[in-house]
């Protein structure tokens, strides 16, 4: 500033230089706003800009100090804001500095060649410089950002590729459940059937004949005939009557008839022959499958035998009740205790079948008693 | 034995086992008057016939589980008189103790009744006497049901205050076996019987009346102990 301006001139240019540069900081909240104020100064710099009437150096073209705003700005947008928008900044101030180099260059004509090509190489080098940096830094943000987005995007893929593992290996494993519950059904029904042949077919037919020897036995004991024959009759007869009980036992051991009246009253049969006083309770709302009655039996009937055998229990239990959707059947006595799954014994056993359909069996049996066996089973297999 | 000319209904699916009682039973002087294989048929039969004694198999069309059984007990309530013989491949207490529980509702002039394994067909004999014991109005048990609750070794109340004598006859009474059979079974005299099947009826607060139903119920008691 030289002495020769006037007080009002000086005053504007203190104010100019002011807003000019507090626009700088709001540069990183409001980076276009901030630019356009300072871009909008800057222009009206060039429309109403004090030309100074002294005839050398060329001071009205010197940026002030204050000026560098818009260079700090441009490289702030450049930075920080989309690449078209920090484009059209650069050339705004481009723009405005050929404007501005037009519109004051002619004032000093003396010195126009060499001066004007100075600023105008001046202005724009250091428009371009700041742009540059600020679109260098812009574009290595942008760089790690899209290193970010593509790590993500990968990790997405591997968990969407796990889950779609997850989901393949849950139908499987359902398909697997589904397929042992059938075997499972159909091997029950097999054996059902089984039974049911034996007693139409071969039992009766043993019956019939077993009655027929006994016929011929009393025939041949009323004409007082040949004792070898009478002998060989007896002998026959005898025979079929065992194999008769043999067939019965076979038959029950492959499916007790008396689990088709449910379980309660086959595990009431059960306990009517056993050798101590049994107590049963059944308590289950939904009756289980005709495999799950089938296992729930014969492992009753197992823990019965165990009981009159080993725990010198003078009284048992068998309860039966509903556990959330599952059936549980706590076989209980007052004997001795110490019972555990011997490997290749009976509990073991029973285990082992327990769990070939996704049950469980937990004993509780401490030494001197009681003993506790709790069968837990599914509904279905 | 007097040869009483029985007339026989018998409700029984195989027909071997039909075939082969029905000319048994023809051989010994009985009439099979109607052979039947469903439970249907066996109660329009019994209506028809009237017979002495309806011999029941328990595994019978539709379900093959307990047919037979229901079949008995409509038997027994629909016509009181006619004897009612129930045979099965495998014996259940609890069967027996049901059949047996609705023997004796209304009581009056009731027929026998009986539980047997179908093995006891091999024994002729044995197992037409059963049959008459029945048409006779007695009480017939299987000796593996008696087993079976002898081996459990329960009583109720009132059968634990018999003495182990007593107990051994009334199991005896509980198969249907007369005074005279069971004196001779454990080779004392029948007063000796009489007396113990006398006190078993007053502990188990049998009244004084028909001596044949007073058996039955205590064959029941038995049963349900």
């Amino acid at each position: 500033m030289t002495p020769s301006l006037t007080a009002p001139v000086r005053v504007l240019l203190a104010a100019v230089t002011v807003v000019l540069t507090s626009t700088v900081i709001a540069r990183r909240r409001y980076p276009v706003a901030a630019f356009g104020v300072a871009a909008a100064i800057g222009a009206a710099q060039v429309a109403f800009g004090v030309q100074n009437p002294a005839p050398a150096p060329v001071f009205a073209l010197q940026p002030t100090d204050a000026d560098l705003a818009i260079l700090v700005l441009l490289y702030t947008l450049a930075a920080y804001r989309p690449r078209p928008v920090s484009i059209a900044g650069l050339m705004l101030c481009l723009a405005g500095a050929a404007v501005a180099i037009a519109r004051w260059a002619p004032a000093h004509g003396a010195y126009a060649g060499n001066a004007v090509l100075g600023a105008a190489g001046a202005l724009g080098g250091l428009t371009l410089a700041a742009w540059v940096l600020g679109d260098s830094v812009a574009y290595r943000y942008r760089r790690a950002r899209y290193a970010v987005v593509e790590a993500r995007a990968a990790q997405l893929e591997a968990e969407r590729d796990a889950q779609a593992q997850l989901a393949a290996a849950a139908e499987r494993a359902r398909e697997l459940q589904e397929q042992r519950a059938r075997a499972v059904d159909q091997s029950v029904a097999r054996l059902r059937r089984i039974e049911r042949d034996l007693h139409d077919g071969a039992q009766v037919r043993m019956a019939a004949l077993a009655m027929m020897l006994g016929e011929i036995k009393e025939n041949l004991q009323q004409a007082h005939g040949d004792g070898h024959v009478l002998e060989l009759a007896s002998a026959a007869h005898r025979n079929a009557k065992e194999t008769l009980a043999d067939l019965r036992d076979l038959a029950r051991g492959i499916h007790p008839p008396v689990l088709d009246r449910g379980l309660a009253a086959a595990l009431g049969a059960l306990a009517d022959t056993a050798a101590l006083p049994v107590d049963v309770d059944v308590r289950t709302c939904e009756r289980p499958s005709a495999a799950i009655e089938a296992i729930a039996y014969f492992c009753a009937a197992e823990l019965l035998a165990n009981m009159t055998k080993h725990s010198g229990a003078s009284q048992g239990s068998i309860s039966i009740s509903d556990g959330g959707g599952r059936m549980l059947m706590a076989v209980t006595d007052d004997g001795g205790g110490g019972a555990w799954p011997a490997p290749g014994g009976g509990l073991a056993g029973l285990r082992e079948r327990v769990q070939t359909v996704d049950g469980r069996l937990s004993i509780d049996s401490p030494a001197g008693g009681p003993t506790s066996i709790v069968i837990e089973l599914p509904g279905h297999a | 034995m007097t040869p009483r000319r029985l007339r026989i209904v018998l409700a029984e699916d195989a027909a071997i086992m039909r075939d082969g009682l029905t000319q048994t039973l023809a051989r010994r002087g009985h009439d099979v008057v109607a052979a039947v294989a469903d439970p249907g048929s066996l109660s329009q039969a019994v209506a028809a016939h009237q017979p002495d004694v309806a011999i029941i198999d328990v595994r019978m069309p539709p379900t093959y589980t307990d047919e037979g059984l229901r079949a008995a007990q409509s038997v027994r309530q629909d016509h009181p008189h006619v004897g009612v013989l129930v045979f099965s491949q495998y014996i259940e207490t609890r069967s027996a103790a049901e059949l047996f529980a609705g023997a004796v509702k209304g009581g009056g002039e009731v027929g026998g009744i009986g539980y047997l394994l179908k093995d006891r067909v091999a024994d002729v004999g044995d197992f037409i006497d059963a049959i008459a014991a029945v048409a006779g109005g007695g009480t017939v048990l299987d000796p593996e049901v008696v087993r079976h609750l002898l081996r459990a070794g329960r009583r109720a109340d009132a059968l634990a205050a018999l003495s182990p004598r007593e107990t051994e006859v009334l199991s005896l009474v509980a198969q249907g076996r007369s005074n005279a059979a069971i004196a001779s079974a454990f080779t004392i005299s029948p007063r000796v019987v009489e007396k113990h099947v006398a006190s078993i009826f007053a502990k188990l607060g049998l009244a004084a009346s028909d001596n044949d139903n007073r058996r039955v119920l205590a064959a029941i008691r038995y049963l349900e102990s």
